[in-house]
């Protein structure tokens, strides 16, 4: 069979991502114009507190920032900078922010792929469990403590861990060591507490997911098609359920990615102080580093964006009852 | 042909909050499930602490450094003070007391008031900002549903642009660019978190759309302002009960967060300032980041289990 | 000796649901003869996939539950035996077919996936042999391009190509018994003739057993042997096809046989039975027929008849006849 369709579809795919794209750098764009101060207006009060000339130093950085050029030509210039990577300079540290990112990105990613894994592996297992002895009292608490899970606010959670783990208990350090190589038994300690404090939100939304999705595959019929060919019960929920429960789970394990977990990350950073995009930002809130938050909240945007693009076309390949026409 | 006959769909077409049939229907498949009621009543306590609990607690913003880590009744806490006269370092075990039932903050603040009035904060946001979210997704969902065509297109790419921001990312950026004033954060909430809203009304406007009562109130001459007031909208009403009460958790959480990130508005004493505040002192006055965090934790279940226990209850399908 | 490859004696498999007890198989008793074709008949409701579910113990628990009676195989009760016995003659030995192959087969597995899948699990081959009987009984199911049909997913095909691989699926380790549940009733008529031309054959070549489920007196009548009437979880009357046609004694069987249309007779309404069938977690007391009975008898209201022996192949549990 031609695959033909499949070239078409990855293509209008590709297309509409670009038209999103150019949504999100519009409506940012806006939000940054209709902004009560200018970018330069908290930098300036700064230098001029050190005593330096204001009407100068206005003009320059208006200059650089393009401020006294037309509005549309502000706007061409800003996606034409950041579409050749350009994406401002830090003020508060004195470095393109592309730079900046290329330092720290690597320890959000670490914090989100340890607590992705934890999460997912666990919360799979214990939702197949959950949804296999449905109405039995392990699934009735595996529910309940789901419903806890979901519901404790992350950032509390990590302060919590804090709090028996480091300041009662004394096994953990309250504070990430960015001194510890990426590699190491240390670093995979250092991130015990936070991987827990990310992951345990997520863990509780798999569990959800995983059974309810698992409940709805368990009573078709090729379920007991499968148990009437004598398949042991590990491969009927194995193979024949599961791999039907996986592909919305999916789904929704990437829709969370970009409405809760980067959020998550964020301020799990805070809260242990790793020095990852999130606690960039952070720190750049308070020294009114506009390119610096800016271009995290972009860059968040975008990793979705090119998530759920990524996640259409594998379903492509993934589930043989899609075809896009 | 004179004899009447009964509209398809007519009985449900009276909105929810009218149809005193159907809310009792509801009503019983919702209380069977314990949890579900608990969070109900949980809620109702919130919302009666919030609005009574300030004229029976302390003023929350009272400071006495005297009185200052006082621990909750029941701990004790070690209070260590320097004696200028003496020159003596002492310290001594301070126990709660009932003047504080909960304690007080670095600065002697009661933090029972301040949990009582920090309940006024959130269930404000939680509610307006869903309220403002739901208003604009229900508008948008129906009219894009009615719509069709190129209004329908624009509206849904408008809101495949706003539903690929992270949530929080943006309301940080947000808060950031205009500043942290409660009723802007509130704004903030409500202006970009009605995406799930609207796909989710649109797509069972689209299913209303065709069915028959909507089709012969049309051939009755109804206009479209009418159609879309008095009969998608009402008929779309229990879906929009359920997302109200599911997305408030989430509203509540993302304001308490901002504060937690100080985002919040300094000039309200919110559960997410609170603990904020009492992530700094973990060793000297636990209570102060333990305490806010149990009432958010607390609210945020409450709507979870009632939000779970209406969507049952309002889907046909499942078997409360 | 008897020849009989399958006996279920007094067989009951209650539901428990938050409305009550469904008695859906309450007491049935019947046994399928080596090489023979056993019909279950009956109305939807009455009992009949329930019936084929608990013989390969497949009622999903909770809520269903065998609660007595027993299915010999061979002299080894199903309902009571090891779980891993069991699974040795579930698609071994005993193999079933289901009603709906759109919903019996898994969406997203290849058909060879299932069906070898199937055979490797209980035959000693290897995965290349699996794949040529696979294909040899594809082939045998009158399925044309067997080697593009192996390599496709269901969604792919059409309804009768699906009956007709999960048929294939179903005889793939050459069972001793084949349990059909309703295979035609999801297809067109064209496909109906076809599919029950299948079994016409598999029967004659393959001496194997059939239990064939179904409502339709018209499919019972051209390939079953013996036909077994179920009413409100009971069997109300057992006896050859013909004696059924012909001669029914029960009736609800007569009432069945009266609800036949005749294609050659254009005008007229269509006979039906009074009322509906009762559901079952309110069975009436009595006789489970006695509310739409035309000749029900004061005794029918509160004592359940008892099967009785007409003739030596005809038995029917009616007060009428005792």
């Amino acid at each position: 069979m031609g695959k033909s369709w499949l070239r078409v579809y990855i293509i209008k795919r590709l297309i509409y991502a670009v038209i999103i794209a150019l949504g999100i750098l519009t409506i940012t764009f806006v939000l940054v114009r209709v902004g009560p101060s200018s970018p330069a207006d908290k930098y300036l009060a700064n230098l001029a507190a050190k005593g330096q000339d204001i009407a100068q130093v206005t003009a320059a950085i208006e200059a650089r920032y393009g401020l006294d050029k037309p509005i549309w030509q502000q706007y061409i210039d800003y996606i034409g900078n950041l579409l050749r990577g350009n994406l401002g300079w830090s003020f508060s540290t004195s470095m393109p922010v592309i730079d900046l990112i290329k330092t720290h990105w690597i320890y959000s990613f670490q914090l989100i792929l340890l607590s992705s894994i934890f999460a997912a592996v666990l919360g799979i297992l214990i939702g197949i469990y959950s949804a296999v002895k449905q109405y039995t009292k392990t699934d009735y608490v595996f529910t309940f403590l789901s419903f806890i899970g979901v519901s404790i606010p992350s950032f509390w959670l990590g302060v919590m861990l804090i709090l028996v783990f480091s300041v009662k208990l004394g096994i953990f350090k309250s504070y990430y060591d960015t001194a510890l190589p990426l590699f190491s038994l240390e670093n995979l300690k250092a991130l015990v507490l936070p991987v827990m404090t990310l992951g345990t939100g997520m863990l509780a939304g798999y569990v959800r997911y995983t059974r309810s999705s698992m409940l709805d595959n368990l009573r078709k019929g090729f379920i007991t098609t499968a148990r009437a060919k004598g398949l042991p019960e590990r491969t009927v929920i194995g193979k024949h359920a599961f791999r039907n429960a996986l592909l919305p789970l999916v789904t929704i394990i990437m829709f969370d990615l970009g409405s809760i977990v980067f959020g998550g990350a964020y301020l799990t950073e805070i809260v242990f102080g790793i020095p990852g995009l999130g606690q960039v930002s952070f720190n750049a809130i308070f020294a009114h580093d506009y390119p610096v938050v800016m271009s995290i909240t972009l860059i968040g945007t975008f990793m979705v964006l090119f998530i759920n693009m990524a996640t259409d076309i594998a379903y492509t390949y993934l589930d043989p009852r899609i075809r896009y026409d | 042909m004179t004899k009447r006959t009964r509209i398809p769909g007519k009985e449900i077409s009276k909105p929810v909050y009218i149809n005193t049939r159907l809310v009792n229907y509801y009503w019983q498949r919702t209380s069977r499930n314990k949890l579900a009621v608990f969070g109900l009543v949980f809620i109702l306590f919130l919302i009666l602490l919030a609005l009574i609990g300030p004229s029976f607690t302390a003023d929350p913003t009272l400071v006495d450094f005297d009185e200052k880590n006082m621990p909750p009744v029941g701990f004790t806490n070690i209070k260590s003070a320097y004696h200028i006269d003496t020159n003596e370092f002492t310290t001594t075990e301070i126990r709660g007391t009932g003047k504080h039932p909960l304690g007080t903050d670095g600065k002697g603040r009661d933090m029972l008031s301040m949990l009582v009035s920090g309940a006024m904060v959130s269930l404000q946001v939680g509610l307006i900002a869903t309220g403002i979210a739901l208003i604009i997704g229900t508008i948008l969902g129906v009219l894009s549903a009615y719509a069709g065509g190129w209004v329908d297109n624009i509206l849904m790419r408008f809101t495949d642009i706003m539903m690929t921001f992270p949530f929080f990312l943006l309301l940080v950026l947000i808060v950031f660019i205009f500043g942290p004033s409660l009723a802007f954060i509130v704004l903030a909430i409500g202006l970009t978190g009605w995406t799930g809203t609207a796909r989710l009304v649109r797509s069972e406007a689209l299913s209303l759309r065709t069915r028959e009562f909507v089709t012969a109130a049309k051939a009755l001459g109804a206009t479209d302002k009418r159609v879309i007031f008095h009969h998608l909208i009402p008929n779309v009403m229990s879906l929009i009960i359920v997302i109200a009460t599911m997305s408030i958790p989430g509203v509540i959480l993302a304001e308490a967060a901002l504060s937690f990130i100080g985002l919040g508005d300094p000039t309200v004493p919110s559960w997410g300032i609170i603990l904020e505040a009492g992530q700094h002192s973990l060793d000297t006055a636990w209570w102060i980041a333990v305490e806010p965090g149990i009432m958010l934790f607390l609210t945020v279940l409450a709507f979870n289990f009632l939000g779970d226990g209406l969507r049952d209850a309002f889907d046909p399908r499942s078997s409360v | 000796m008897d020849n009989n490859v399958l006996k279920v004696n007094n067989l009951k498999t209650y539901f428990y649901t938050r409305h009550g007890t469904a008695r859906a198989v309450n007491g049935i008793d019947f046994e399928v003869k080596h090489g023979e074709c056993l019909c279950l008949v009956g109305e939807s409701g009455c009992g009949k996939t329930v019936t084929a579910l608990s013989i390969l113990r497949l009622v999903e628990s909770p809520p269903g539950k065998i609660v007595d009676g027993e299915v010999l195989y061979n002299n080894l009760d199903l309902t009571k035996c090891r779980i891993k016995r069991l699974r040795q003659i579930r698609g071994k030995d005993i193999a079933m077919v289901f009603q709906e192959a759109q919903s019996a087969l898994n969406p997203v597995l290849t058909i060879s996936d299932q069906i070898i899948e199937q055979i490797m699990l209980h035959l000693p081959l290897n995965k290349k042999e699996a794949h040529s009987r696979a294909c040899g009984l594809l082939e045998e199911m009158g399925i044309p391009s067997v080697e593009r049909v192996m390599n496709v997913y269901p969604h792919q095909l059409s309804g009768g190509m699906k009956q007709r691989a999960l048929i294939a699926m179903g005889l793939s380790c050459n069972p001793q018994i084949l349990i059909a549940d309703e295979p035609t009733t999801a297809v067109d008529v064209t496909i109906k003739a076809q599919i029950l031309d299948i079994f016409r054959d598999l029967k004659r070549k393959r001496q194997m057993s059939l239990l064939f489920i179904t409502h339709d007196l018209a499919v019972v009548s051209e390939i079953g042997d013996r036909a077994v009437v179920l009413y409100g979880g009971k069997d109300v009357e057992t006896a050859p096809v013909s004696e059924i046609i012909d001669n029914p004694k029960h009736p609800y069987t007569v009432g069945l046989i009266g609800c036949i249309p005749d294609i050659s007779q254009t005008t007229g309404r269509l006979a039906s039975i009074p009322g509906t069938i009762p559901s079952p977690l309110e069975l009436p007391p009595g006789c489970p027929f006695h509310p739409r009975c035309s000749r029900v008898m004061d005794i029918c209201r509160h004592q359940e008849p008892s099967y009785i022996s007409i003739s030596h192949t005809h038995k029917v549990s009616c007060f009428l006849y005792q």
